[in-house]
């Protein structure tokens, strides 16, 4: 089969007052991807991904998915297209239950949400269920998710990105504030959802064991600029990259 | 169903209550009911979607002139002006509300509360259709509900109905997706919702409501004045909410209940009512910020552990079941 590329950037830029946060990137994504982007604080990661989901309005440049133009739509409509993301800073409904929370993407997905007198709670049942399962968080189901843990509300915001079956899905440093052995779980459902389930994933990281781990190419940012591109061997080799960012950390 | 026993029992007593108290308490009963749905309306924005809505009035007020005008102008029976009061509030809503929804918070509360000023203005200005600052007399109920026990009964079912649709609603995919609004906006937007749109529905669904209420009360008070728009009937409701509890559904039906018969109680001895209402605003916010349904639920808490009321649902139908 052809590698298809799903996401096409093309000159992106974008400016907060003088700071140049995205620098002329260029970017792409071949289906089934498991990839990151790497790079000191500030270096642009997650303006890059607040520009691709629509949640800021890029300065120039263009965003394609699937061939299509997407560039400055707004979140719902990229967020039905099949682009999912899920944040640096766990965002979910804190006082709504686990299982409530999941249901609400999986509503969403299946565009019942204007549904007036249905009860919601005869809704959606097994798909919630099993995306409960699947995100280990089956014995929270009726805990109110601003009462979870943080590694808990990181993995219920998965499961809420996931609620809305994408096929593109973005991870802001999915494993912050997990402890070791939580942030290996959490790779190996994003390595499933991957490999099982056939998503494309685009994440950041600021781990280098995860990053080394489970990424099969590595993009570094520096300034909004992209330095470096490769696999995670490629970019260990590269000098520029090891001065920037890697020579810290090790 | 079984768990709804007492909502059955509320209702009994409903139908009990104008055999054992004087007229007197059926007039100030039927206030309890029409400014409790107006109450409950108001939360479907303040305690669902999270925004406060300091205009609210402008649809109760709308409502009741819309079916006053009907019944004194064309003779209208009163079922078509009620119908009428829902449509005008929505209209009016769906024009208002287009630009409100593109604000969140005090701006939000600002620009309701600038709307519902206008609209206050235009039914206080235009006499010859309006009556102005005269108001409107002679609204007066069909001769099967004349009297006060007969209205009283009318209004119990009307406002009991709209109660059960709300309610319905509030537990609907929908009502979730506005407890999500609240929540959590963006989360919401990255799961594919408008929610520019959806709110906008919610604020047309609420003045509805509200409208509905608003031409109950012409009738019962044979005649409105422009008034019921103000500011001033904007903070009813806030109160209610407040008093009686916004996360739960009947929270504002509750705040509705202490607040109307406080009043007609107070005022019988004392023409500082401001005074009382403000104290209990005071001791309300500052010691039982939940409301009453926040305090039930504190109780409960403390008896029965962990689980909360304010919020419904049903447990078992889904934990058995796998």
């Amino acid at each position: 089969m052809a590698e298809e590329v799903i996401l096409k950037v093309t000159q992106l830029n974008k400016s907060f007052g003088g700071l140049k946060a995205t620098n002329n990137v260029n970017y792409e994504m071949t289906r089934g991807e498991l990839s990151a982007i790497i790079g000191p604080n500030g270096a642009g990661k997650s303006t890059f991904f607040n520009l691709l989901t629509g949640y800021h309005k890029v300065d120039s440049g263009e965003v394609r998915y699937k061939g299509k133009d997407i560039t400055n739509w707004p979140p719902h409509r990229i967020a039905r297209l099949g682009i999912s993301r899920a944040f640096q800073v766990s965002n979910i409904y804190p006082a709504l239950t686990t299982y409530e929370n999941i249901r609400q993407a999986i509503l969403a997905q299946q565009k019942r949400t204007l549904y007036f007198f249905t009860p919601a709670e005869r809704l959606a049942k097994q798909e919630t269920e099993e995306l409960l399962r699947t995100a280990g968080l089956h014995e929270h189901a009726d805990i109110l998710a601003g009462n979870l843990s943080q590694g808990d509300k990181k993995r219920l915001e998965l499961a809420i990105a996931l609620g809305s079956k994408p096929d593109l899905l973005f991870l802001d440093e999915p494993t912050a504030g997990m402890s070791g052995e939580e942030n290996q779980e959490t790779m190996k459902l994003v390595e499933r959802l991957n490999r099982e389930m056939g998503l494309t994933i685009l994440f950041t990281e600021h781990d280098m064991s995860v990053v080394f781990g489970y990424a099969r190419r590595l993009t570094v940012l520096h300034q909004g600029t992209i330095i470096a591109q490769g696999t995670p061997e490629e970019v260990r080799a590269n000098q520029t990259a090891q001065k920037v960012y890697l020579g810290e950390e090790e | 169903m079984k768990r709804y026993w007492w909502v059955g029992l509320i209702f009994v007593i409903g139908l009990i209550l104008p055999r054992v108290v004087g007229e007197f308490w059926v007039h100030v009963a039927v206030e309890v009911l029409i400014l409790g749905l107006f109450a409950v309306s108001f939360n479907m924005i303040f305690g669902y979607m999270g925004q406060l809505s300091f205009g609210h009035a402008a649809y109760y007020g709308v409502g009741a002139y819309a079916t006053g005008l009907l019944m004194v102008k064309a003779s209208l029976p009163l079922p078509l002006g009620l119908v009428a009061s829902m449509a005008t509030a929505g209209i009016c809503a769906l024009i208002i509300g287009y630009f409100c929804v593109r604000l969140t918070g005090i701006y939000f509360a600002i620009l309701t509360l600038a709307f519902g000023q206008m609209l206050y203005y235009i039914i206080f200005q235009w006499y010859s259709f309006t009556g102005g600052d005269n108001g409107l007399q002679g609204i007066v109920a069909p001769d099967l509900l004349f009297s006060a026990t007969a209205y009283y009964y009318f209004t119990l079912c009307v406002v009991t109905a709209a109660l059960i649709v709300m309610w319905y609603i509030s537990r609907s995919p929908f009502g979730y997706t506005m407890r999500s609004i609240r929540e959590n906006a963006d989360r919401t937007r990255f799961i594919g919702i408008n929610v520019r749109r959806y709110m906008l529905i919610n604020f047309v669904v609420a003045a509805i409501f509200a409208g509905l209420a608003g031409g109950l009360w012409g009738p019962f008070n044979r005649s409105i004045a422009p008034d019921l728009c103000n500011w001033h009937q904007s903070g009813i409701p806030v109160f209610m909410a407040v008093i009686g509890g916004p996360m739960g559904f009947l929270g504002p039906m509750i705040g509705s209940l202490i607040y109307t018969f406080l009043f007609a109680y107070v005022t019988g001895f004392t023409q500082y009512w401001p005074l009382v209402a403000g104290s209990v605003i005071i001791f309300v916010v500052l010691f039982m910020p939940g409301g009453v349904l926040g305090l039930l639920d504190e109780i409960k808490t403390k008896l029965f552990g962990f689980r909360r009321l304010a919020e419904d649902i049903d447990e078992p139908t889904r934990t058995e079941k796998r």
